[in-house]
């Protein structure tokens, strides 16, 4: 069973049937969904719903977890990303991640953007340029561009997310996932990041995983809802909020639970 | 009731006393150091005292040179971080980074307990099996040189090297590593061009300390380095016989008469080690609070 987006023009992430334990205990149950290129889908639910868990899938950050057990099957641009011959470098560059919590590297805010291009083998003469093109497309070029040099905890919280958007860029992904990249964030540093989402999605497609209601409204086209660690709804984001096919989803998003 | 009875205000002021009384210690140390080393200058300058080439303290025509057993130390000290500062920077990142963490957890007790070999048993073993090896595979005229010394030392500051650097590393934040790999590098990338910067002051001081440890150690050199006063070339002193400045304390205070002359160039030379170990303490320490700062 495929829940879904109708007349999709091109799918970007298709899931099947995916299933995953960490260690004994199930954390996603048989999902499938399939997102659509140059869009916007938030994932909506309550806390340990598994969001963050379907993210990580997504560019294989669960690797890292010690009894982390996958079934199922995810393709990215119609490749398979958990196939045999699939390096994992090659598909994080393709599949960017912005965290929760700001993580600049502690190096200078030229540095933290310079990074993934430099150890992808990026001249050094383009550097510069990749540098200011990323720093320009997360909004954060006019007040950075004086301070490369500085550190990059020296910015504020909201500029060390953008930062973070911008070292991402550079790499030159397709897609880019966002695990609730304004919770740590004040009121307005997280609207110049949703204007910058609304804005990417231009030339990326994007997953974001949200705990705002109001954002998810806000800024996505599609919206699927998880719960205990299926995805109980999935489809655009207008249809969601207004007219919920489900009884949970109503509820959730309505605040009487989660 | 919220005000100190007085029972705890006794404790407090136990510990008070017992906190000031190391100061104290401290403090009449230093005095009483550096009041005898001070002595020596009647008889020598200071400046012969720390450019003299010759430690002829019990010759007819006495002389008390530092240099030849400052250079011993040093040398001995250098080439015990050439080796232990690598090494034990790589088993730091392997414990931290690389090992499964149950070979992290059966790793960790060994490193302790070679923390706590008393030094006069590192001595025994580098005397017994190093110094006979080294002469043998070496073509030494002997065993007893200051690169034996300098490698019994290098392991003896390997835990104090891999303990206090594996805080630092382990200390980096998670969340830098997950946005270095979600970036597409690889463990080894995300570690030196990361993890290693970012804990790189906790690893200086680790290394100072190792330093510290080293340049005070006593037992295990008089035992393994041959203790000739002799200034050592660079780098061919390393195969022959050096003597260090705790060698020297350690073998001559028992023999030399209350008073003399020779008496008090022994606690010039330990004033002269106190202030190399306060400088690199002092060092180390500073490093350390930068460090915290900015994990922190
Ligand atoms: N590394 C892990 N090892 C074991 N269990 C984990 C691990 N990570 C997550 N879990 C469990 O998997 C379930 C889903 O967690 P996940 O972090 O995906 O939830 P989430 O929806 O992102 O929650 P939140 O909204 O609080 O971030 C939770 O029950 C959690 O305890
Ligand atoms: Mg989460």
């Amino acid at each position: 069973m495929t829940k879904g987006v109708q007349n999709v023009s091109q799918v970007q992430i298709k899931v099947d049937n995916l299933n995953l334990w960490y260690g004994e205990k199930q954390a996603l149950k048989n999902i499938s969904m399939q997102i659509p290129k140059n869009s916007v889908t938030a994932l909506i639910g309550p806390s340990g719903c598994g969001k963050s868990t379907f993210l990580r899938c997504l560019n294989r950050m669960n690797d890292l977890v010690k009894n982390c057990r996958i079934e199922g099957k995810i393709s990215i641009e119609e490749k398979d990303i958990y196939g045999p011959d699939v390096d994992v470098v090659d598909l994080r560059k393709k599949v960017g991640m912005v965290f929760q919590k700001p993580n600049p590297f502690p190096m200078s805010i030229f540095d933290n953007v310079a990074y993934g291009p430099r150890i992808h083998g990026a001249d050094r003469k383009d550097l510069d340029s990749i540098v200011e093109q990323a720093l320009r497309s997360a909004a954060i070029w006019e007040e950075t561009s004086d301070r490369l040099k500085s550190p990059a905890l020296s910015l504020s919280g909201g500029q060390q997310q953008r930062l973070c958007i911008a070292r991402t860029l550079a790499v030159k992904p397709r897609t880019i996932l966002f695990d609730e990249p304004t919770s740590a964030l004040d009121p307005i540093s997280t609207a110049r990041i949703e204007d910058l989402i609304m804005d990417l999605k231009k030339d990326y497609t994007i997953v974001i995983v949200t705990h705002n209601m109001q954002q998810a409204a806000r800024i996505s086209d599609y919206t699927g809802f998880f719960l205990m660690g299926k995805l109980i709804e999935f489809g655009q984001t207008r249809q969601i909020f207004q007219n919920p096919q489900e009884q949970s989803t109503e509820d959730y998003i309505t605040g009487r639970f989660g | 009731m919220f005000s100190k009875n007085s029972k705890e205000k006794g404790i407090e002021s136990v510990l008070f006393f017992i906190s000031t009384l190391t100061v104290l210690i401290l403090f009449l140390i230093c005095i009483f150091l550096f009041r005898d080393s001070l002595l020596l200058f009647k008889e020598t300058s200071l400046l012969d005292f720390l450019t003299g080439k010759f430690w002829y303290p019990t010759s007819v025509n006495k002389q008390f040179g530092l240099l030849p057993l400052l250079l011993g130390s040093l040398l001995v000290t250098a080439g015990s971080i050439l080796f232990s500062v690598p090494l034990g920077i790589a088993s730091a990142i392997y414990i931290s980074e690389l090992a499964h963490p149950k070979v992290a957890d059966f790793l960790k007790p060994f490193i302790e307990i070679l923390a706590g070999i008393p030094s006069v048993v590192f001595g025994f073993f580098g005397l017994v099996v190093l110094v006979p090896f080294m002469q043998k595979t070496l073509n030494l005229p002997t065993g007893q040189t200051a690169l034996t010394g300098s490698i019994m030392l290098g392991i003896m500051a390997l835990p104090t090297i891999i303990t206090i650097s594996e805080d630092a590393i382990s200390s980096v934040p998670s969340t830098l590593r997950q946005g270095s790999l979600a970036l597409g590098a690889t463990q080894w990338q995300t570690i030196y061009k990361v993890i290693i910067p970012a804990s790189l002051s906790g690893i200086s001081a680790a290394v100072m300390l190792g330093i510290g440890r080293a340049i005070g150690e006593t037992m295990t050199l008089m035992m393994v380095t041959g203790n000739a006063a002799i200034i050592p070339s660079f780098p061919g002193g390393f195969f022959g016989p050096v003597r260090t400045m705790t060698a020297t304390i350690a073998l001559e205070m028992g023999e030399v008469p209350q008073g003399s002359a020779h008496f008090h160039a022994l606690f010039a030379v330990g004033s002269v080690l106190f202030i190399i170990t306060f400088i690199i303490n002092l060092i180390a320490d500073s490093i350390k609070k930068k460090y915290r700062f900015k994990v922190g």
